[in-house]
């Protein structure tokens, strides 16, 4: 099921992992251990696909992760240290919003149960940011159950737990094992966890030192504690581990599923999400709107301009108040997915790097979109304009179209920095200087009588910019969020 | 050896090439007519806007490079062509500034040429914030290379935005003939040599700096995991 060669992962001149063997058969369950900072979520993190090794070879199900990526994802169910849920959705509201992004059919039969598997069915409705760290938890096993995975990768589960809620989480693993599921189990203390692994595997310094049946449990702590100290193994790596059994024959029942969502499904599940979470919080709408209007406010306050002059003006105000206003939305709207670990949820999933890019670029874009409504009317009312002409639509819906595309790539990576919202309107400005030039020429041309024609060549910039830059886009997202 | 002998005559070359063409702009080159001895800079302005414009397109060939094939070299060619590249074309800026003065009256104007080197440096100004703000070396190199590209295809996009305003720049082209005289010409090519060369200099002296850098961490990681 799992084949390592030579695995070696390193970030610079560190060396997370080195030239790690292992194999792992279906069925087996293997508590991967090692002091703090052995390399114990990096390898489930290559494991899950959510990295790459820096050289060596992985091999999962017999399928190379980066050719059938999407395959093998739906068939890994990875609890990482954090829950990856989205506090301002309901548990329910998550694990649908996961259902569709693996393309489960019947996912109100899936979800019930493992809300009641997770006593979690009469607060279903709640918000996930008003549950204990214990509840979070038990829905973060949910989630990770929900396409009912062959292969259950489990990072440090029993952290923050209660004696009973830590029990509860044996017992519920030992029922998946005795069902069939494989699992590999990271921790790096063993007391008072009473897991009933049958193989033990410990990382030092990124090196796996020692690769055993884990025998009698309680003898385990001192012998982890004698092969970390000399930093070697005895008996060697590999020695006396039992071959791979049998694939069992109560293999876990996986849920009906369809073939993998469409691309637009996909989107479709990112866009909706997002629009829940803001109906939910209105953190982006209104932090946007209430700068934009204040913005616009000081404008009219400040130029006091109203006739021609304020014809010749404000097109460049308004983009511009919208420019600055979309930032702040951009940034929160990745901040949150970094923040809650989303982004790294949805990258867990089937779902398409492009279909995540463009269901973010979407959210925003509409987000944008009312922002621009309200500054046009407000507009009209401080400087006294028509603002609304034949040829007005195309111009906004391509203006914040290629600035929704353009932000949202650049917010992605901006999200990573340490500057972060400071550094996006550093990154972002001076890429939208064409689009915001025709935009503005466009918005003057058709403010001024001068009808749809006379922006005409304004309007074909705008097309090639936004065709320019979803192209790009689509083309290098999926290294942005690649680790 | 090879190396060696790269390491010195890159920068012994540009020194040569730098002298002669200081000696040609101030004593071969004839006085222009209407600018008089201002026009000189000329040599500097263009040849500079060149190289700082070519390092874009390195740093874009690099990034895109980079995020094909992954190896490190190809991320210190971008890295390196950025920041060599924004020292020139800050002289492009600086030079264009002197000239506009005498010329137009005024330090600057939102001439088009002059604005696309504006925005120029402003995205070099910004890759190179961007590189300063990353920690973890391999995703930061892929960000970086992400936004090279990116960066340099809204360039020609900039350009037409910008140049479909009116233009008041001295054009080299003057109905399908050079405006400038054949030594006007001359200088301004051994100009464009000397510039090309300094950068190709410059590039390889910073592209060596980031390689010992990498071999210093390396060293300094294996000496913890020991």
């Amino acid at each position: 099921m799992i084949e390592f060669r030579g695995v070696t992962k390193a970030f610079g001149a560190q060396r997370a992992l080195v030239g790690v063997d292992l194999s792992i058969g279906a069925g087996e369950w293997v508590a991967l251990t090692g002091p703090n900072g052995a390399g114990k979520t990096t390898l489930l993190r290559i494991l899950a696909t959510l990295a790459q090794p820096t050289s060596g070879s992985v091999r999962l199900f017999g399928l190379n992760p980066r050719e059938h990526g999407a395959q093998i994802r739906r068939q890994i169910g990875y609890l990482s240290h954090r829950t990856l849920l989205y506090p301002d959705l309901s548990a329910e509201q998550n694990l649908r919003f996961y259902a569709r992004c693996y393309g489960l059919n019947d996912s109100a039969a899936r979800i019930a149960p493992l809300l009641e598997q997770a006593q979690l069915t009469a607060r279903r409705h709640d918000l996930v940011a008003t549950y204990s760290r214990g509840m979070q938890q038990r829905l973060a096993l949910a989630r990770v159950l929900l396409h009912a995975p062959p292969l259950l990768l489990l990072d440090e589960p029993y952290t923050g737990l209660d004696t009973f809620a830590a029990e509860e989480l044996t017992a519920q693993l030992s029922q998946l094992h005795g069902a069939g599921c494989t699992l590999v189990l990271a921790t790096h203390t063993w007391e008072g966890e009473t897991f009933p692994a049958q193989r033990a595997l410990i990382l030092q310094r990124g090196r796996l030192i020692h690769d055993a049946p884990l025998g009698e449990r309680a003898a385990f702590p001192a012998l982890y504690r004698q092969v970390v100290t000399q930093g070697t193994s005895q008996p060697p790596v590999n020695a006396g581990v039992p071959a791979a059994p049998e694939a069992p024959s109560a293999a876990p029942e996986a849920p009906s599923s369809a073939p993998l969502p469409g691309f637009w499904r996909q989107v479709g599940a990112i866009l909706a999400k997002d629009l829940a979470a803001e109906v939910h919080t209105r953190e982006l709408l209104s932090a946007m709107g209430v700068f934009a209007v204040l913005a616009l406010l000081i404008f009219s306050f400040a130029l006091n301009m109203q006739g021609h002059a304020a014809g010749a003006a404000v097109p460049g105000v308004l983009w511009t108040t919208l420019a600055f206003a979309g930032t702040l939305g951009l940034s929160r709207s990745l901040a949150r997915e970094q923040g809650t670990g989303g982004l790294e949820g949805m990258l867990l999933t089937p779902v398409e790097r492009t279909a995540i890019f463009a269901g973010k670029a979407l959210g925003n874009w509409l987000l944008m979109l009312v922002v621009a409504l309200v500054l046009w009317l407000l507009s009209a009312v401080l400087f006294n304009l028509v603002l609304w002409e034949a040829g007005m639509l195309p111009v906004l819906l391509l203006g914040t179209g290629g600035y929704a595309v353009v932000g949202t790539l650049l917010a992605a990576i901006a999200v990573n920095t340490r500057a972060r919202e400071v550094l996006l309107p550093v990154l972002l400005l001076p890429l939208l200087i064409p689009l915001l030039i025709a935009a503005v020429q466009a918005t003057g041309g058709l403010m001024q009588g001068l009808g749809a024609a006379a922006g005409g060549d304004w309007l074909r910039l705008l097309v090639v910019y936004n065709l320019v830059a979803v192209a790009v886009a689509l083309l290098t997202f999926g290294y942005v969020v690649e680790e | 050896m090879r190396d060696k002998i790269t390491g010195w005559a890159l920068p012994a070359l540009s020194v040569l090439l730098f002298l002669a063409a200081l000696g040609m702009v101030f004593f071969y080159a004839p006085r222009e007519a209407t600018m008089g001895d201002v026009q000189r800079i000329f040599y500097f302005h263009v040849a500079s806007a060149w190289v700082g414009f070519f390092g874009f397109f390195v740093t874009f060939c690099g990034s895109v490079a980079y995020l094909l094939r992954g190896a490190r070299t190809w991320d210190i060619l971008a890295l390196a062509s950025a920041e060599v590249g924004l020292a020139f074309i800050t002289m492009t800026l600086l030079t264009g500034m002197l000239w506009a003065k005498p010329a137009w009256g005024a330090y600057w104007i939102w001439e088009p040429r002059l604005t696309i080197s504006a925005v120029q440096w402003v995205l070099y100004v910004a890759y190179s914030m961007l590189r300063g703000a990353l920690d973890a070396p391999e995703r930061g190199a892929r960000f970086a290379a992400v936004y090279g590209i990116v960066a340099f295809v809204t360039v020609p996009l900039s350009w037409f935005a910008i140049r479909w305003w009116r233009t008041i720049h001295p054009q080299l082209l003057s109905g399908g003939e050079m405006a400038i005289t054949p030594p006007m010409l001359t200088t301004l090519l051994v100009s464009l040599a000397a510039f090309t060369v300094l950068y190709a200099a410059l590039l390889r002296a910073r592209m060596q700096l980031e390689r010992e850098r990498d071999a210093l961490a390396a060293l300094r990681a294996a000496q913890e995991g020991a």
